[in-house]
């Protein structure tokens, strides 16, 4: 018997032993974006002759293992995806390593502001892959029935929502505001669009200005034509209430736009219509979400690796990722013409991509995100008085920056 | 009547125990138009299996099934071959003073530390030791986990066979050693089983250490890949239900099977099953 | 159990056959330990600092989610007590097909924590899942009943997924203890004429006690450090309305890298987990 234990044991050792051969670890968001570096990472495997291992993550953890594997620098990935938030808190630490040479022009001025280290500007630290950035989603077909045009500012909005559900019995508009990340990502156009703003250029939280409070108070205004329950909604609520056509309006994101006219998802096929985010005392403009391509400075295949991600970043895979449905960040992808014949929307998105506004650059943005979208979302709950929650996040957005020095 | 009473109570709670287990298997069966269908469909839905392709065939949770199983039956493994001789010395050797009863309270509250309280240094000493995303790091922890259970299971079941048994066998010219492992051991067969049960099932649901020692998919388990599956837009319900599914077979067929063994286990032997 | 004291000086002879376990488990739970005591008193630039620690007396944060473990625990061991409590009685009453309901009533307890709330999650999504979907069928307005995804709503959600998963455990250990207690002085209440009621709190559960304070000490200790759930059913949200201390804990070492802010709340969790094990253990060796 102890023969046999002892055998069995090595067995065991033996499979969870596997010597590694070289291979480039590629860590991505699970989701449309992954899966189309995903397909471009085995092709370009494939002809390297190098093999590729692709870690598909969902949102929040993706952060956490990527940030772990790069502060404890265990070089476990290779290429990483990241949300362009996360970039100063990378940079930060000199976690990613900075690109062999520049980005040339023909990639999107927004997109190529969010990769450069701000006290160099000529090093760029990521290589942008997906150009996202919100565009205002609305019923096309119900503006059209009660003479409405397409809003341009955001008492248009709210106007329209009240005449359309009055008269159709469906919802005037539907966000999400759940806590965190959901609430914030929907109210950043709103803030901006009344002159408000997080923080200041020297990082000190003004949220609780004028324009801060007046775009809290309307957002609850507009929350009165939302679903209820709309204060713990996330983003596929939001986009289930415009596929079944139970709200007229809404913020989104492009990824969202193949499924507004796919049969099998949808009930209101090219009844959408997108532009880009109303104005009011600003000019509207959209939030940037760009996914970017950086390489760890402590992975091992750093020379695989660049050469991976220019690659998957040169205008023909760049096509090929439009294809599988990701919003290109280069200018010459975007008028391609084949691709406008295919994706209507995609002259709106070029010009939201255009003027998009990330969201504030500091490295403690997740704490921030967080400690806002939390008072956001209580103020749409009804829990707690707008001037108040603006008072109190930006009480704690002030302690964050504190305690960070 | 109040027998009747009695029995339709016993069939609600058994309905409420069941429901949401047989709800998900309905899930991972149904096309995605019929997953939030209204009303909801608790019967009579069309079936079809391509959740469990697209998980396995098609996914990754093949590999996090593999590794589920080699990391279970490795720790266990381990856990016994060190657990076992331990319970054995506490059992049956002479201790100075309250050494024998301090050094098992002292194991058993290594299984009461939180795992959040060591989980960051533990990922680092992996790193150290390059056993970071691998399955034999994993395993390491896992036997940690499940020797301080291994030692206090067996040591009561050691406690249960009369030492002359052994006692006769050495005077044969049997080591203590042999007589352990020809003697004892066969006698507390049963236990031995139900204990290599737990350690498996208790490897077999780790989440919080798998989610962070690993880093790729060579490495990851069935509970981390069924909580990866979701997205930034959306949640894919009908993979993680089939994976779901798959992962609590086992389980369900391990644990009925020690059911006799279930009380004595889970409350640390104080009560006996 | 002898244990002749031996001369002090010898080396106890079972030593040799403890050993290898004791040094894995030494190496893997107080070298950590000590680790993390390192980090907690340390900042970034390597001074020692007992910021980490006085930074828990003013972090509202923490003080709720203290609160909310608090909360929790009180309230998942009521429930699963009263009914743990009611199933074994009600089993231990049945004739027959005793074998086949203990069965069945053990399958949540048996699951995969994370499955167990991959299935939960499924069921409470208020639009879409099948709890609201089948109330609103029974005709019921479910336009209030937000449970995880409502911040007044999402903490007694949880505590129900841990009810459902947990009552078993409680039910079969309470059930064990049923059977394990003599039956005459049960026998001698009734034939005293006294009623169902009386011979329960009278006679049934001072005999239980051991056995009651047994599962509530090994419940509480779970409780305490509840996570597995927590993090798939609704990852500490909405906001943090279902954030207990492990979550926190959680949140602030990983997705805000400050590990000795978490080393030193991880410390307090230690010692709320310590006190449960000491009582569990007095317990235990008062048998």
């Amino acid at each position: 018997m102890r023969v046999s234990l002892s055998l069995t044991l090595c067995v065991l050792l033996a499979a969870c032993n596997r010597t590694p051969e070289k291979t480039l670890t590629i860590a991505v968001n699970a989701g449309v974006e992954g899966t189309a570096l995903k397909l471009a990472a085995r092709e370009w495997g494939a002809a390297r002759g190098v093999r590729v291992e692709v870690v598909e993550l969902p949102y929040a953890n993706l952060f956490e293992k990527e940030q772990l594997d790069l502060t404890s620098k265990t070089g476990a990935y290779d290429v990483i995806m990241l949300d362009d938030p996360w970039f100063p808190l990378m940079l930060q630490g000199s976690l990613i390593a900075p690109l062999p040479h520049p980005l040339d022009a023909d990639f999107i001025a927004s997109c190529v502001e969010v990769c450069k280290d701000p006290k160099h500007p000529d090093v760029h630290f990521a290589v942008p892959y997906v150009g996202n950035s919100q565009l205002f989603f609305y019923r096309k077909d119900l503006f059209a029935k009660y003479g409405l045009a397409a809003p341009q500012t955001w008492d248009d909005v709210l106007g329209a929502a009240k005449k359309i559900s009055a008269a159709e019995k469906i919802f005037g508009y539907v966000m999400r505001a759940a806590p965190g990340n959901a609430a914030v990502a929907d109210f950043m156009p709103l803030l901006w669009a009344f002159g408000g703003d997080v923080l200041d250029a020297s990082g000190k939280p003004v949220c609780d200005s004028a324009g801060g409070v007046d775009a809290l108070k309307f957002m609850l205004e507009l929350g009165k034509y939302s679903p209820p329950g709309y204060a713990g909604f996330n983003a596929d609520e939001v986009s289930a209430h415009l596929l079944q056509g139970t709200a007229v309006m809404s913020i989104n994101w492009p990824a969202w736009i193949a499924a507004m006219d796919d049969p099998s998802k949808s009930k209101v096929v090219d009844k959408i219509d997108f532009v880009p985010m109303p104005s009011e005392r600003a000019r509207g403009v959209g939030e940037l979400g760009t996914w970017l391509l950086a390489v760890p400075a402590s992975s091992r295949h750093s020379g695989d690796a660049f050469d991976f991600v220019f690659w998957a970043t040169d205008p023909p895979q760049m096509k090929q990722a439009a294809l599988r449905g990701n919003p290109p960040t280069r200018r010459s992808v975007f008028q391609d013409p084949d691709l406008i014949a295919k994706f209507r929307a995609f002259p709106a998105q070029l010009s939201s991509l255009d003027a998009a506004r990330p969201r504030p650059r500091t490295p403690n943005w997740n704490e921030i995100e967080n400690t806002f979208g939390i008072y956001l979302s209580k103020a749409n709950a009804g829990n707690l008085d707008p001037v108040a929650a603006m008072h109190n996040a930006a009480a704690e957005i002030a302690q964050i920056q504190q305690r960070a020095k | 009547m109040k027998t009747l009473l009695r029995y339709a109570a016993a069939c609600g709670g058994l309905l409420i125990a069941v429901a949401p287990v047989y709800w998900l298997l309905t899930i991972s069966l149904k096309r995605e138009v019929d997953q939030f269908a209204y009303p909801p469909q608790w019967f009579g839905f069309v079936v079809t299996l391509q959740h469990y392709g697209n998980a396995f065939r098609g996914g990754s949770f093949g590999q996090y099934f593999t590794n589920s199983v080699l990391l279970a039956a490795l720790s266990t493994l381990a856990a016994l071959l060190l657990g076992v001789p331990a319970a054995y010395g506490l059992a049956r050797f002479e201790w100075p003073g309250h050494w024998s009863e301090n050094i098992g309270n002292w194991i058993l509250s290594t299984r009461m530390l939180p795992p959040i309280v060591t989980i960051v240094p533990l990922f680092l000493m992996l790193r150290e030791a390059r056993l970071l995303n691998s399955l034999l790091g994993l395993a390491i922890v896992y036997t940690a986990f499940n020797l301080p259970f291994v030692v206090w299971m067996m040591r009561g079941f050691f406690d249960e066979v009369p030492r002359e048994i052994e006692e006769a066998a050495m005077l044969d010219g049997e080591t203590r050693a042999g007589a352990l492992l020809r003697i004892v051991l066969p006698l507390v067969k049963p236990g031995l089983a139900a204990t290599a049960v737990f350690c498996l099932v208790v490897a077999w649901n780790e989440f919080l250490f798998a989610l962070i020692l690993t880093q790729t998919e060579s490495a990851m388990t069935l509970p981390v890949g069924i909580a990866s599956r979701v997205t930034q837009y959306e949640i894919r319900w009908g993979e993680m239900s089939a994976a779901g599914v798959v992962a609590m077979l086992p389980v369900l067929v391990f644990a009925t099977a020690a059911q006799k063994y279930l009380v004595r286990g889970l409350s640390l032997g104080a009560v006996k099953g | 159990m002898r244990s002749r004291r031996i001369p002090a000086g010898r080396i106890p002879s079972g030593l040799p056959w403890v050993m290898p376990a004791m040094v894995v488990l030494l190496a893997l739970s107080i070298y950590p330990m000590i680790y993390s005591v390192k980090v907690s008193i340390t900042d970034a630039t390597g001074a020692f600092t007992l910021a980490n620690f006085t930074r828990l007396f003013h972090d509202r944060v923490f003080g709720a989610a203290t609160l909310q473990t608090i909360v929790l625990t009180i309230a998942a061991l009521g429930i699963e007590f009263v009914l743990g409590m009611a199933l074994a009685l009600l089993i231990d009453s049945l004739a027959r097909a005793r074998a086949v309901f203990r069965a069945g009533l053990l399958v949540p307890m048996l699951l995969p924590p994370v499955v167990a709330a991959v299935a939960w999650r499924l069921i409470y999504n208020p639009q879409f899942g099948a709890l609201n979907g089948t109330l609103r069928w029974l005709g019921l307005n479910t336009a209030a009943l937000t449970w995880t995804s409502g911040e007044n709503s999402a903490l007694l959600s949880v505590i129900l997924v841990d009810v459902w998963e947990w009552t078993p455990f409680v039910f079969l250990l309470l059930s064990a203890g049923l059977q394990a207690i003599p039956t005459e002085p049960i026998e001698a209440a009734r034939i005293d004429g006294a009623g169902a009621w009386r011979i329960f709190r009278d006679v049934t559960l001072p005999l239980l006690k051991p056995t009651i304070l047994l599962a509530l000490l090994l419940r509480a200790m779970d409780l305490v450090r509840i996570f597995d759930q927590i993090f798939i059913l609704t990852q500490g949200g909405p906001g943090t309305a279902t954030e207990t201390v492990s979550l926190y804990i959680y949140r602030t070492a990983f997705r805000f890298s400050n590990f000795g802010y978490a080393a030193a709340m991880s410390f307090v969790l230690l010692a709320a987990t310590m006190m449960f094990s000491r009582g569990l253990m007095r317990l235990m060796r008062a048998r």
